[in-house]
């Protein structure tokens, strides 16, 4: 049984995935003890200006040229910089058949693990488990999402997504990218908002039909809550390899920031510019020891 | 008729403005405060959660309960609903219910310090250790 945690990442002009990637996967080694390795998913344009760091971070990088097509999204710095780039998150749905691994925890490259709850996914008896639950931890959207619409499907995210070599799992992933082929169609059949593809989406889609298109629950992860930052916060600072100071955006006025700690609990980063800001303190307690 | 209205005061002195300066202060503070012990009670959420025989559970009050009924009821092994609803079988309900209650008081009592110091303090800052 091998057990591998999976990440993600394709450069853009904007963001430099593979430096956030490897930053994620540190914090990750230096937090979870009951994987056995750490793997890039990746392709050439970006592996190859990164390669040392990649290395020096992940114990195996796998290529991947996967289909990417126009995907544009409106990157945000807080409310001070917006600026649209392309998305390339299409790759999600070939993890199943690269991923060498029996088991496997799926994370966002921006998402930093802090705590070792999810070492409890390891050997678990569920073939898949994604979460519903979400809190945005500066509480500017105060109610959880519950669905896709409110004449919709219920919303999962693929956040962070565990799976392991099972049928339901490899079912999933075809119609993942069954969807991803065929966007618009399920797009408008869903009631879906905004023109971005959005893995989550895919996902929630990929559950509902996978579980004969009626109301169903699908196992969540040990964590209860994905703490989501989203791109209008910032970073005030990064303490250490389990601690970050936010700044996180009044919900009142945006522009207007709170300062919260967030010390032993995992936090998804969506401002990509600011994990950028402060990569170089992200590495340097993230490195391997 | 008599007119009983009082005169209202328009003008508000400077001691009444610093007041309301003050107290529009202390509303940021508390707007801090919340976010931080809202923030605090969802990672103690996250962080109570325990996984054993392919099974994940939710360690609350009534886990606990409930396991020290198994426990002085004298059964040893039991299944047991795990969060998603899936049967898990506990072949050792002793070791379960001792490991459970240990992660809540170690969970809730690093809460319960956490808490205490972001109560204390006046500051933020020196919460967040600035």
């Amino acid at each position: 049984m091998s057990k591998g945690i999976i990440i993600f990442a394709q450069n853009n002009e904007y963001v430099n995935y593979a430096e956030q990637a490897c930053a994620c996967a540190g914090y990750a080694r230096k937090n979870l003890s009951l994987f056995d390795e750490i793997c890039l998913i990746t392709n050439t344009e970006t592996l190859k200006p990164n390669k040392k760091l990649i290395n020096k971070y992940f114990d195996k990088v796998i290529v991947s040229e996967s289909f990417q097509p126009d995907n544009v999204r409106l990157f945000k710095d807080t409310t001070n910089i917006t600026e649209y780039a392309p998305f390339k998150n299409m790759g999600r749905s070939d993890v199943y058949k690269l991923s060498p691994y029996t088991e496997t925890l799926l994370i966002d490259a921006d998402y930093f693990i802090m705590n070792d709850v999810l070492d409890q996914v390891w050997d678990s008896e569920n073939d898949v488990m994604i979460n519903c639950k979400y809190r945005d931890v500066s509480e500017r959207h105060k109610e959880n999402i519950e669905y896709l619409d409110n004449f919709s499907i219920p919303m999962y995210w693929a956040t962070v997504v565990y799976f392991k070599k099972s049928d339901f799992a490899e079912n999933l992933f075809t119609l993942v990218s069954h969807i991803k082929y065929n966007y618009k169609y399920y797009y408008y059949l869903y009631n879906c908002s905004g023109n971005l593809f959005r893995n989550d989406f895919a996902f929630s889609m990929a559950l509902h039909i996978l579980n004969g298109s009626v109301a169903f629950d699908v196992p969540s992860l040990p964590i209860e809550y994905l703490n989501n930052s989203f791109d209008l916060d910032d970073i005030y600072r990064v303490n250490s390899h389990n601690d970050i100071i936010m700044y996180c955006a009044d919900a009142e006025r945006t522009t207007n920031h709170l300062l919260s700690r967030f010390k032993d609990m995992d936090l998804h980063i969506m401002n990509k510019k600011a994990i950028g800001r402060f990569v170089d303190d992200f590495l340097a307690n993230g490195e391997k020891v | 008729m008599v007119d009983t209205t009082e005169e209202i005061k328009i003008e508000s002195s400077e001691e009444d403005l610093q007041r309301l300066e003050k107290a529009l202060d202390f509303s940021n503070t508390m707007k801090t405060f919340n976010l931080n012990k809202n923030n605090l009670k969802v990672k103690t959420q996250n962080l109570l959660s325990y996984s054993t025989a392919g099974g994940s559970f939710i360690v609350d009050q009534s886990l606990i309960s409930f396991m020290n009924f198994v426990v002085s009821s004298g059964k040893t092994e039991i299944s047991l609903l795990d969060k998603n609803d899936i049967p898990i079988h506990i072949d050792d309900t002793e070791k379960f219910l001792d490991e459970v209650s240990s992660l809540y008081f170690e969970v809730v009592n690093d809460y319960y310090n956490e808490y205490q110091q972001l109560r204390s303090s006046r500051k933020i800052e020196k919460v967040l250790e600035i």
